[in-house]
C-alpha cells in the first residue's frame, strides 16, 4: 500500500511504512511537546527527500516563527518558500474555511499552482472559538478536512491539550472521530525527570504499532526511541515501576 | 520646520517611495500594515483579525485597510458574509512595499518618513 511517510524514522514505523495519501491526521498534545515540530518535520521531509511541495497553514504563529524554529533544526523554510516548493500562510480558521469552500478559493488555487501534496495545519484548536456548539464545530471541522482532501492533500492538523500531564477534564474527543489517524503527544514524569511519550491511537485503514515510545528534540528533529519498558501508567503523565523484572527503557534502537 | 529642509527632505527621498509615502503610507498604522503584508504575503484575513495580530484596535484597522484598499495597495474581496483584504498581487505594488520596508530598515529613511507622516497628519 502506498504511504506518505513523515520521514521520521521510529514514527514510519509505528505507522507501518508512514501515513496513508489523502488522509488527516490529528497530532495533540500539551504546549512544548513538539506537535508543531513534528509537523515542519512532516513538511520538510516532504519537500526535500520526496519532492512533494507543502503548505503550513497557520492561524497563530508569523511565518517569520516558522522560519526561525525551522532554522533551528537545519531546515531552510526561507529558500524553500522563494524555490515555491513550501507556501507558509497565515490566516484564520473562518477565513480559510469559507475559501476551502468555495470553488477556486486560495487554498485551492495554491494548492494545485505548487503541485502541494502536503498541509500542515498549526492549530485545530483555533476552530474551537468558531462555534460553543460541539455539534456545529464537528461539522465545521469535517468540512474543513475534506476539503484539504479533496485537493489531494495528506493532511496533519495539531491540536493543544490543556493537560500537561496525564488527562485533561472536560475536554471534547468528538474531533477525534473525524480524522484518520490519532498521535498523541504526552509529558511524562519518571525518576524525577519529565520524558516525552509518543503513541499511535488509531489509525484507519492499517494496522499500526500500539507501543508507548518515548522521543526526544533533537538538532535535527523529532526522533522516535524505542517503547517504555517495565512501566506502566505512562498516558497518566505518572508512571509506575512495573514489577522487579524492570527493564532499562529508552534504549535507542 | 523651515521650507528649506521640507525641500531638502523631499528632495533626497527616491521620487516613487515618497510618492508611496505620501498618497498610501500616510499613517503611522498604515505603515504596520504595510510591514505585515509584507511579512506575510499570503495573508488573506478579516479586519478584526488583522487588528489582532497587528495588535491594534479593530476599528481603527479597518478604516486604515479601506484606505489602502481604495489605494491599491491591498485588495478587499468578499469570502460569504466576511469582507476580507490582501496584498495586492501587481507585481509593480509588491516591488514598491518591498522597496519601502527594506528602505525603513534605514534609520535615516526612517526619520525622513515619520517626518512625512507627522506632516501629513496635521
Amino acid at each position: 500500500m502506498e504511504r506518505v511517510k513523515t520521514g521520521i524514522a521510529g514514527l514510519d514505523q509505528m505507522l507501518h511504512g508512514g501515513l496513508l495519501p489523502e488522509t488527516a491526521t490529528l497530532v495533540e498534545g500539551a504546549p512544548g511537546t513538539g506537535k508543531t515540530t513534528l509537523g515542519m518535520q512532516f513538511i520538510y521531509n516532504g519537500i526535500v527527500r520526496w519532492d512533494e511541495p507543502g503548505i503550513i497553514l497557520t492561524f497563530e504563529q508569523f511565518p517569520s516563527q516558522y522560519y526561525r524554529d525551522a532554522a533551528s533544526f537545519g531546515w531552510d523554510f526561507r529558500r524553500l518558500e522563494e524555490e515555491g516548493k513550501l507556501r507558509i500562510i497565515m490566516t484564520s480558521p473562518e477565513v480559510s474555511r469559507l475559501d476551502l469552500e468555495q470553488v477556486g478559493g486560495q487554498i485551492e488555487r495554491w494548492a494545485r499552482e505548487m503541485g502541494a501534496k502536503r498541509i500542515l495545519v498549526d492549530s485545530l484548536s483555533h476552530f474551537e472559538r468558531l462555534s460553543e456548539d460541539p455539534v456545529e464545530l464537528r461539522q465545521m471541522v469535517y468540512g474543513f478536512i475534506n476539503g484539504l482532501k479533496r485537493e489531494g492533500l495528506t493532511a496533519v492538523l495539531t491540536r493543544e491539550s490543556p493537560a500537561l500531564l496525564g488527562e485533561a477534564e472536560s475536554y471534547d474527543e468528538g474531533l477525534a472521530f473525524l480524522v484518520d489517524t490519532y498521535i498523541l503527544l504526552r509529558y511524562v514524569e519518571m525518576d524525577s525527570a519529565i520524558h516525552k511519550a509518543l503513541l499511535v491511537l488509531k489509525m484507519r485503514g492499517s494496522d499500526h504499532d500500539k507501543d508507548i515510545r518515548q522521543f526526544t528534540i533533537t538538532d535535527h528533529g523529532i526522533v522516535v526511541q524505542s517503547r517504555f519498558e517495565g512501566r506502566e501508567g505512562i498516558m497518566s503523565g505518572s508512571p509506575r515501576r512495573m514489577a522487579a523484572s524492570f527493564v532499562e527503557a529508552f534504549i535507542r534502537r | 520646520m523651515d521650507q528649506d529642509l521640507v525641500g531638502r527632505l523631499m528632495a533626497e527621498m527616491d521620487p516613487d517611495l515618497l510618492e508611496f509615502l505620501q498618497t498610501k503610507v500616510n499613517s503611522f498604522l498604515k505603515w504596520d500594515l504595510i510591514r505585515f503584508f509584507y511579512e506575510n504575503p499570503h495573508t488573506t484575513d478579516t479586519a478584526e483579525n488583522i487588528a489582532r495580530y497587528a495588535g491594534r484596535n479593530p476599528e481603527t484597522t479597518r478604516a486604515e485597510l479601506e484606505e489602502l484598499a481604495a489605494a491599491g495597495v491591498l485588495v478587499e474581496s468578499r469570502l460569504g458574509e466576511m469582507t476580507v483584504y490582501s496584498l495586492s498581487s501587481d507585481p509593480e505594488v509588491r516591488d514598491l512595499v518591498r522597496r519601502f520596508v527594506e528602505a525603513s530598515d534605514d534609520r535615516q529613511f526612517r526619520v525622513k518618513a515619520i517626518y512625512h507622516i507627522i506632516r501629513g497628519m496635521r
